[in-house]
């Protein structure tokens, strides 16, 4: 019998401690089986579990090309995550997936890529980042506004000072006023306001956006303005889910399954969508 | 039933940090051997332990709950042992209606000093539990009665009905037409209407449907968005109004309450109803001739379902609870749980299982009923609301007799009386604990 | 060919099933005032007299309340997952309503969208249902006006149409229910068959559907849901609601994994860890319901999730439900 709620056991072969509260952890299928055949496209999520703590709906935010494990990142604000926090390596976790539509990179070929994330939404944004610089022929001028409330809630530092490093990549960190520390060499100000600062064109770019709803709000009209259109802005929805392949019932915003139809969805066709995530 | 060869039984003892805990430290000092079976937990102090921990224990399989802290004026934080105690009261009267083993649960007082009594209480209870055997309460068989359910009261006087809607209307639409109210909430035709406009008080009804307790909407947030309210309660539902100001969760000078004098609406409780006529109503329509039940009858459904052995409640109450769908129905009617987040909705820690099986069912239906306990009017709304037809109106019985015959108190009758839950008295019964 | 089976005779069928091992299931009237679909011990407890519609649906035979996915055990070796061993007896739900079978069908879409379900495969398949035609509806049923009717087959494997004369006519209706019955399939038109008329239809679910579309914003579902109490009644007792939760359960050493039916009109339904509650008013969580049933579910899978069967409101204690708020829906188009 088929059970699609049954998760494959992972082992966690690295745990990072990002922040206060946020870790991210790598994990490798126990089954090597499954382990040869498991692929996905960045932008899917999976639903990691802790046994006896329940299941929990993350981002995969590993490239897709790393054959060697996966990756997810969360913030420690509950019963799962206060769990998962205690994993360390050897532990066993669950997971299942993955699930959603995904990025399309395909369709991003030969396009500029702009990448605006806020807070703990860099690590939905790091799979797709990664995944370029791999194929990085495929794309044109990569731009990287990332910021946070302050230094101390940032993710993935060490990867931004190396993808910074990376042929026509260009990344600006920024910490809202009041946030910087001493030493803080990057911007301060909101992610739009920085945004437009850098003064980034945008006629043959696509956008991938994630963040609070305040930075999305004042983020799409600086991208409208700079050329942008909203079919090629993209961002990826958080919803409350469960099962993951559109049974439950819970995901639904509107008349879209986040699980199934989305999370990534444009622009143009969020706001098709009511108000309903 | 005969214990089996070999077996040992477990208990679980929940124990304060300052006394007991204290006291079977010292056991341990003083080499006085006690059974391996306990498993102790200390908590802060007897008033923290709250009662579905107790009933976690049977839960995951205990054969006996114990339950020790400080002698009365001995507790760490003054009062906490007489909060226990009264709660321990009206909780051991719940679970003897359900029909659960007595004989399984202790409590006791031990002190810190008192390292031989711990050793002699664990040492009896153990010795008691192994020859009653296992407890396993949650297989026990799913017996309804074969005579369920009272027979409906048919008649429902209607000679006032037509009067009360008159009076009404005309009492809502005075109120909103001198803005005295933003909304009255009342009954319409299918269920509870919010009459906001003079011209609409047509739509209130006073008729046979008239059954729900409308006091439940005061602590909904889109009704209290609506601004200063009118609420249209009979007697049964007012008592809601008393417990509900006693608690601060209303302040009734903002509020205007209609009453609804009330002949009975066909309901189980209108056979024994002693509030025919409200008593604190603001305004007060229509009219009764009922003459209030005598006393007497107050619990006679409970006297009678208690003449039944312990073992044949259990199985009703098996029968009933297997039928839960945790649709919360009950929760959601009932004004007095109003808390911004339920025990049963928190996760850290799961201290009632969110599952419709016999196990969460029963965590649930026991969290509910005494924490309602002092505190459930018998309007008997969760009754009606349920839609597996569980049998709450008796649990409600019983949590009611249970503050009567403790406590003479009964809630939501006098404002003056001091509430049974948050108080307590140095004259609460002791002779169930050692 | 249609059989005639006198009340006594369908007894004796059904004490024959549950002789047989089956799990059968049929209206039982479980207290007074009160029946449910619930589990046959004995033949004599189907309720056969009248027509009373259960408070309850027959999903539950197919799509349990709690039902592990699987087990976990943990030791010092590391995590084992034990395959979940749900009770798979051929079930026989008998004087089902045409409104109960019908969610079946519906309902199918959904568990086998993409992700085969077999958790409710396998228990679909393995039960029969013998649907017994409505000779009589109350005001809260309203079937006709969602496709389907007071003799719809959908659903069922064997209908039963009461003669009135204290039997009923039996018609295999699918390879299950003959091979139940011990008969063959009847595919005969339903003829002279009793077809008591069902409810006037109340309503276009179309329009229903435009008006979710159109007026998503629009402060009628704030009004309209101010008397409900965000209860799950409604949910739990409609034959097509199936939202579900998933939990763990156990202690250290071990548990399962389980899912439990869960409600849209709960507040903390869709709540996020963050705070942010997409749907954090009443008004939001019926409309959510309207939207579902008459909009979303249409146009992904061609049903309506809805049968008409009125549950939602006779188990409501707030009077609502669906067709009272279709009813105000087509009111406030008419104005």
């Amino acid at each position: 019998m088929q059970n699609p709620y049954r998760p494959d056991l992972m082992e966690v072969i690295d745990v990072r401690q990002h922040t206060a509260d946020v870790k991210s952890v790598r994990l490798r299928f126990r089954d090597a089986a499954r382990a040869g055949e498991f692929g996905f496209r960045v932008g899917q999520f999976g639903i990691f579990s802790a046994f006896g703590a329940g299941e929990s709906t993350f981002n995969i935010c590993s490239s897709s090309n790393w054959r060697d494990h996966i990756e997810f990142c969360f913030r420690k604000v509950g019963r799962v995550t206060d769990a998962l926090w205690e994993a360390g390596e050897g532990d066993t976790l669950g997971f299942r997936g993955p699930y959603g539509n995904g990025y399309p990179m395909e369709e991003w070929r030969g396009k500029d890529l702009i990448f605006l994330g806020g807070g703990i939404a860099m690590p939905p944004i790091r799979c797709a980042i990664w995944y370029a610089l791999e194929n990085r022929a495929n794309f044109g001028a990569i731009t990287i506004v990332y910021g946070a409330r302050t230094v101390g809630d940032l993710v993935f530092r060490d990867e931004l000072e190396q993808w910074a490093g990376h042929e026509r990549v260009r990344v600006i960190q920024c910490v809202d006023p009041g946030g910087e520390t001493p030493d803080w060499k990057g911007e301060i100000g909101f992610v739009p306001t920085v945004f437009e600062r850098a003064q980034v064109p945008a006629e043959n770019a696509v956008a991938l956006v994630i963040g609070p709803p305040i930075m999305i709000k004042n983020t799409i009209p600086v991208l409208e303005r700079t050329g942008a259109k909203m079919a090629n802005v993209y961002t990826s929805l958080e919803n409350r889910m469960k099962c993951g392949i559109g049974k439950c019932g819970r995901c639904n915003a509107g008349p879209v399954y986040v699980c199934k139809e989305g999370p990534v969805f444009t622009f143009e066709a969020l706001r098709a969508m009511p108000m309903d995530y | 039933m005969s214990a089996p060869e070999g077996f040992e039984p477990k208990i679980v003892a929940y124990v304060c940090n300052w006394c007991t805990y204290l006291g079977a430290d010292l056991a341990g000092t003083a080499r006085l051997e006690y059974p391996p079976n306990v498993r102790i937990i200390r908590l802060p102090c007897t008033g923290r332990i709250d009662t579905n921990l107790v009933i976690k224990a049977l839960e995951i399989g205990a054969d006996a709950v114990l339950v020790s802290g400080c002698h009365p004026g001995d507790c760490h934080y003054s009062a906490g042992n007489y909060h226990a105690r009264r709660r321990w009261m009206l909780f051991r009267d719940l679970l003897e209606v359900v029909g659960f083993d007595m004989r399984r649960l202790h409590f006791s007082w031990i002190s810190a000093a008192e390292g031989r009594k711990f050793q002699q209480v664990i040492t009896e209870i153990t010795d008691a539990t192994r020859a009653l055997g296992p407890y396993r309460p949650y297989e026990a068989p799913a017996r309804p009665f074969e005579e369920n359910g009272s027979a409906r009261p048919a008649d429902v006087r209607e000679k006032n009905f037509e009067r009360s809607r008159q009076e009404l209307r005309a009492a809502a639409r005075r109120l909103l037409e001198e803005g005295k109210v933003k909304v009255v909430i009342g009954h319409g035709a299918r269920g509870p209407v919010f009459i906001a406009r003079p011209e609409e008080t047509a739509r209130l009804e006073w008729s046979a449907h008239s059954l729900a307790n409308l006091t439940v909407y005061l602590k909904r947030p889109e009704v209290r968005a609506l601004g200063a309210a009118a609420v249209v309660v009979k007697g049964c539902d007012e008592r809601a109004l008393v417990v509900l100001e006693k608690e601060s969760q209303l302040r009734r000078e903002e509020l205007q309450v209609i009453g609804v004098a009330c002949d009975g609406l066909g309901q189980a409780k209108c056979e024994t109803c002693e509030t025919h006529q409200p008593r604190f109503a603001d305004i007060t329509v229509g009219g009764a001739e009922a003459q209030s039940a005598p006393a007497a009858a107050r619990y006679m459904e409970l006297e009678r379902f208690l003449e039944k052995p312990p073992e044949e409640r259990l199985a009703y109450w098996t029968a009933e609870f297997d039928r839960c769908l945790k649709c919360y129905a009950c929760r959601q009617v009932c004004p007095m749980c109003y808390c911004e987040r339920c025990l049963a909705d928190k996760n850290r820690p799961q201290a009632i299982d969110t599952s419709p099986d016999r196990k969460g069912n029963f965590a649930w239906q026991l969290s509910r009923a005494i924490h309602l306990a002092g505190r459930c009017v018998g309007c008997d709304e969760c009754a009606r609301a349920c839609p597996a037809a569980i049998d709450l109106r008796l649990l409600n019985l019983a949590l009611a007799r249970a503050a009567e015959t403790q406590f003479g108190y009964r809630a939501g009758m006098d404002p003056a009386l001091e509430p049974v839950v948050g108080a307590y008295s140095l004259q609460d019964k002791e002779e169930f604990i050692r | 060919m249609s059989q005639r089976v006198s009340k006594d005779e369908l007894r004796q069928r059904v004490g024959a099933w549950i002789a047989g091992g089956k799990m059968v299931a049929g209206p039982v009237r479980v207290k007074a005032g009160t029946v449910l679909y619930a589990p046959l011990t004995k033949a004599d407890t189907l309720l056969l007299d009248g027509w009373t519609r259960p408070a309850n649906s027959i999903k539950e035979f197919v799509f349990p309340r709690h039902e592990a996915l699987y087990g976990y055990s943990i030791d010092a070796t590391g995590i084992t997952l034990h395959e979940a061993a749900p009770d798979l007896r051929r079930q026989v739900i008998v004087g089902a309503h045409p409104c109960d079978a019908a969610a079946l069908e519906i309902l199918d879409k959904l568990f086998n969208w993409d992700y085969r379900d077999d958790f409710y495969n396998r228990r679909r398949a393995a039960a029969t249902i013998v649907t017994l035609a409505c000779a009589a509806h109350d005001d809260e049923c309203f079937c006709t006006s969602v496709g389907l009717g007071p003799a719809a087959e959908r659903g069922s494997d064997v209908m039963l149409f009461d003669a009135g004369d204290g039997s009923y006519e039996a018609r295999c209706v699918t390879e299950k229910g003959a091979a139940l019955w011990g008969a063959e399939i009847d595919r005969a038109p339903a003829g002279k068959r009793a077809e008591a008329a069902g409810p006037a239809p109340r309503f276009d679910p179309a329009e229903v559907a435009a008006f979710a579309k159109e007026h998503f914003e629009n402060p009628f579902w704030r009004e309209q849901a101010l008397a409900c109490l965000g209860c799950g009644a409604c949910a739990y007792t409609c034959p097509v609601c199936h939202c579900f939760d998933i939990v763990d359960e156990g202690n250290p050493r071990g548990g399962v994994r389980a899912r439990n039916w869960d409600a849209c009109q709960f507040a903390l339904f869709t709540a996020h860890a963050s705070g942010h509650n997409p749907r954090p008013a009443q008004g939001a969580r019926q409309r959510q319901r309207i939207y579902h049933k008459f909009l979303m579910y249409p146009e992904k899978f061609g049903e309506i999730l809805c049968t008409g069967c009125g549950n939602c409101a006779r188990n409501c204690p707030a009077g609502l439900g669906v067709l009272p708020l279709v009813s105000e829906i087509c009111h406030a188009e008419s104005v």
